[in-house]
């Protein structure tokens, strides 16, 4: 019955079915990137540098699907590696960035008083940094590394979930059932854990979908600057900072990692908000 | 549903669905109402059967989306306000036609002082210009025992009492032929709905306007009203003279109603609890809604829906049992 | 007569004041005290704001008191520091909440909402627990179909009698009722009510009943205590308050209440104005400003809650005056439109 009405309103939301698709679709393609890249994706071939897009067919014989770039690679099987790594580092910072501003948030709409104070004046510090900033200046610091770009999310996005799980445990707090299970005993952390977590999940799902997203675009961000993902490892970022050279001529280089990022972080985008259409339709109406 | 020539506001056969996710809503089940002019008539019934919905049915408020008015006639002044153009219905609402919502914090608008909520209605329906209106607003609102000086505060300045009272300023700004009120005291504390209801007794008589007064609360029925309709799964199932019908109820519905409510008068030491659940409107019974709850049930009442027959000229019931004289 | 030892709770000099800012102090519960016997229901009846469900919440420990004492079968728990003897007195003591929608956790099935209260308390083992909820459903007529629903699938008398239910999972001897039928239908009601009447019965429980529903309150309590703003003004046997009432507020209280019975219809005192705000209260009567015979001594003194009949007690000045009166104003027709 309860699947039913779900499946029934997934189907009737566009904005959830086009952003199931993609997002399957480019998990699915990251994760047999390897398999499907048509050629290494470092693979020098000066000779056949700056080749425009050869189209579908040149799948099957050697060519270059869609073109190659100033080193001679190939731009669709580096466009496919990179994909598996900016969703990898998504997918962990995502992880990271959830449990913590998860955990933190609920602790301080549970307890209140200092732990709440200093949890929020935290948000708000967090807040006033700019993350392209703060990721410049962390990078500079201890160098660019991968784990290091998964430090700069966690500090940038964190307050995000902090602030809807605080604010949800805030509403939750009073209601009559938490109560209850205090009056029967229950100890805080039976409480926050059986009676406040399970309604704390919708929003957080939402959010952690559109946090996806942004923890893409800002790999994406950092990478162009060289501050991300290193070269020669191909991430759809220094590439669209490698081809901005040729912008003019090879306009190739810059357009295809940039659509296929442009997709992703469109696909989750779509996801989250599809997300909430199903989860929670009392919002939207 | 006597003289036909003093009918204000007829209703007959109205039906209205609801369609949502889980499938179609019976609402309003094939209704019979009729308001006549000066009357103030209770509507009665628990949650969900059909009270708010024939309020929001007559002024045709129902949410597009999900509501939908299957059959039925809304006889206000010979035209049929379920075929209206919606130009037509602005004119109704306000000026012929006014409601008193439920919650008086929602039902005004945070941004705008009570003076000008009230002058709103009068500019738009007695075409005032604005200082006319703020004047007159002034006076209705000492009317309803609010002083003049306050026409510049907001709604939350005011307690819910005053916010209701403002309510019914705004509603009665344009003396309306008819007055909808929707539990209207529900609310408020047992103090503050004593001052509501006099003062809406005073101001019923004063302004001889007919009142439609939705309530679940059988004692504010048997204050403020002449006749009661009682609701059940969408339709009237007995209507007459208050002291009739709660003297008198034919309905054993109306009757196990009346033996639910612990007395502050008699003593009774356990009360008489309507067995089983009110209706699905999902899927309404076949024949009389009531009977899976009835005592005494016949054959003809799990087939066929009772009509409304005579018991005398002031009650009516629609009953299979009460009809044969059981 | 009544022998002490029949006492099982006793509130004494209970205060509840909440600090709202810029030196004001909220004064929800104001020296509110009183005892309740075993088997016994104790019917707290006010308006909103006046307190009510504080002292219910209070009572309960989930919030902390400002000052005053608690004593449950003779000994004061607001002091008990020690965990084990705390989790006793959990389940020694429940609430029922007015909301059956807020009070079921929405994403729990209704078995695991029952079983709780024994997963915590470890009072039972895993296989005994299902022939534990059998019977627990069984008292409070809850079919087994039930237990593998969620509360949005049952309506508001069912879940309503889960709460109960839920509440005494651990057999408790205390139960505070806070508002448990006011959100209910009427036909509803008188089910839950006569649910609540047969268990006490059958349990030997003791009920502090809330609510603002004098009917209600008058229907199933044994003693009735009457709240205006943080206060108790009148505390009475059930009859002797309907027949005997004294305080002004009570007086206007009863007869603010729309009867059904058409036949008598009563004047009735119609106060004026709104419960005035419970911050930083002067020490004068808290009814003296809505009330009809207040007088000079009213805005100057509080009165003191007086027994002036065994039992009965009242906060007034004028308690004893106060009947007279009033049924001098019936007598002269003094109606409704004067009071306003």
């Amino acid at each position: 019955m309860k699947g039913k009405i779900l499946i029934r309103r997934m189907l009737r939301s566009p904005q959830f079915v086009i952003g199931f698709v993609i997002v399957i679709t480019i998990v699915l393609v990251s994760v047999f990137a390897d398999q499907l890249a048509p050629m290494d994706e470092n693979l020098n071939h000066i000779t056949a540098r700056f080749t425009p897009p050869q189209g579908i067919s040149a799948y099957f014989n050697g060519g270059y699907v869609l073109g190659s770039d100033e080193l001679g690679r190939d731009i669709l099987s580096r466009v496919l590696v990179g994909s598996k790594i900016s969703l990898t580092i998504a997918f962990v910072g995502t992880i990271c960035v959830a449990t913590i501003g998860t955990l933190l948030g609920v602790f301080a709409g549970y307890f209140g008083g200092v732990v709440d104070d200093i949890v929020m004046r935290a948000t708000e510090v967090t807040m006033a940094i700019p993350s392209m900033t703060l990721g410049i200046v962390i990078m500079a610091i201890f160098g660019p590394s991968i784990s290091n770009l998964i430090l700069v999310m966690i500090i940038t996005s964190w307050k995000n979930f902090a602030k809807i799980s605080r604010n949800q445990v805030m509403i939750m707090r009073n209601r009559e059932f938490v109560q209850a299970s205090r009056a029967l005993g229950g100890s805080g952390w039976h409480v926050i854990m059986t009676q406040i977590m399970p309604n704390v999940t919708t929003p957080l799902l939402i959010q952690l979908s559109g946090t996806f997203g942004g923890i893409i675009l800002t790999e994406a961000g950092l990478s162009y600057l060289y501050l991300g993902v290193q070269l020669p490892n191909p991430s759809w970022g220094n590439m669209i900072a490698g081809g901005r050279t040729y912008l003019a001529a090879y306009p190739w280089m810059v357009i295809v990692p940039g659509i296929a990022l442009m997709i992703t972080v469109l696909g989750f985008n779509f996801l989250g908000d599809g997300l909430r259409d199903v989860l929670d339709p009392k919002q939207t109406r | 549903m006597n003289q036909e020539k003093d009918i204000l506001l007829k209703i007959s056969d109205f039906v209205v669905e609801f369609r949502t996710e889980t499938g179609t809503k019976q609402a309003i089940n094939h209704l019979d109402l009729a308001i006549h002019k000066g009357e103030s008539l209770g509507l009665v019934g628990e949650s969900g059967a059909g009270k708010t919905t024939t309020a929001l049915g007559i002024l045709r408020l129902l949410p597009k989306h999900s509501a939908k008015i299957k059959s039925g006639i809304i006889e206000f002044h010979g035209q049929d306000m379920a075929k209206m153009s919606e130009k037509r219905l602005m004119e109704i609402r306000g000026d012929k036609i006014s409601m008193i919502f439920q919650n008086p914090l929602t039902s005004l608008n945070p941004v705008f002082t009570v003076g000008e909520q009230i002058a709103m209605v009068l500019r738009k329906h007695k075409k005032l210009n604005s200082r006319q209106a703020m004047e007159e607003a002034g006076k209705l609102m000492e009317t309803v025992g609010i002083a003049k000086e306050r026409i510049r505060d907001y709604p939350h300045q005011f307690s819910g009492g005053m916010r209701q009272r403002i309510g019914i300023a705004a509603a009665l700004a344009c003396s309306p032929e008819l007055l909808i009120a929707d539990e209207p005291t529900t609310a408020l504390d047992v103090t503050i709905q004593a001052q509501i209801l006099e003062l809406m007794k005073s101001l019923q008589s004063q302004y001889n306007t007919s009142l439609l007064m939705i309530t679940h609360n059988l004692g504010i029925i048997s204050e403020l009203c002449k006749n009661v309709a009682v609701m059940y799964a969408g339709t009237i199932i007995e209507y007459g003279t208050v002291k009739e019908v709660f003297s008198n109820p034919m309905h054993p519905y109306t009757k196990g109603l009346l033996g639910a409510i612990p007395s502050l008068d008699d003593h009774k030491d356990r009360l008489v609890a309507i067995p089983g659940e009110v209706a699905n409107p999902y899927h309404l019974p076949e024949g009389c809604s009531f009977h899976p709850r009835c005592g005494c049930k016949c054959e003809e009442c799990m087939k066929v829906p009772p009509e409304m027959v005579e018991i005398n000229d002031s009650h009516f019931v629609a009953c299979w049992a009460c009809r044969e004289g059981k | 007569m009544m022998l002490e030892n029949d006492t099982l709770v006793e509130v004494k000099n209970l205060k509840k004041y909440f600090n709202v800012g810029k030196g004001k102090v909220l004064h929800a519960v104001d020296d509110v005290s009183f005892s309740l016997k075993k088997g016994h229901t104790l019917g707290l009846v006010g308006e909103s704001g006046c307190g009510k469900s504080t002292v219910g919440s209070v009572t309960m420990r989930l919030q902390d008191p400002t000052s005053g004492e608690l004593l449950f079968e003779g000994k004061d728990i607001f002091k008990c520091k020690d965990k084990k003897e705390n989790l006793q007195y959990r389940r020694d003591m429940q609430i029922v909440f007015q909301d059956p929608y807020s009070s079921l956790n929405p994403k729990k099935t209704i078995r695991s909402i029952l079983a709780e209260g024994y997963q915590i308390h470890h009072t039972v083992t895993k296989g005994e627990l299902n022939d534990v909820l059998s019977l627990l459903s069984e008292k409070t007529g809850i079919s087994k179909d039930m237990w593998e629903q969620y509360p949005h699938e049952l309506d508001g008398g069912k879940r309503q009698v889960v709460g109960i239910a839920r509440a005494l999972s651990l057999n408790p001897k205390f139960i505070v009722c806070d508002e448990p039928v006011s959100s209910l239908d009427v036909s509803v009601q008188a089910k839950v009510l006569n649910l609540l009447m047969d268990l006490q019965e059958e349990m030997n429980l003791s009920y502090l009943f809330i609510s603002h529903d004098l009917s209600v309150v008058k229907h199933i309590s044994d003693r009735i205590a009457v709240m205006y703003l943080g206060q108790i003004v009148e505390m009475a046997d059930k009859d002797t308050l309907f027949s005997e009432t004294m305080h002004p507020y009570s007086i206007a209280l009863l007869s603010a209440i729309p009867k059904v019975d058409v036949e008598n219809k009563v004047s009735r005192i119609v106060l004026k104005g709104d419960v005035p705000s419970p911050i930083n209260p002067k020490p004068i009567c808290r009814f003296a400003n809505r009330c009809w015979m207040s007088q000079q001594i009213c805005f100057e003194k509080e009165p003191e809650l007086l027994e002036v009949a065994p039992g009965h007690c009242v906060k007034c000045h004028f308690a004893k005056e106060s009947r007279k009166l009033m049924a001098g104003a019936e007598k002269t027709g003094l109606n409704s439109g004067e009071q306003i």
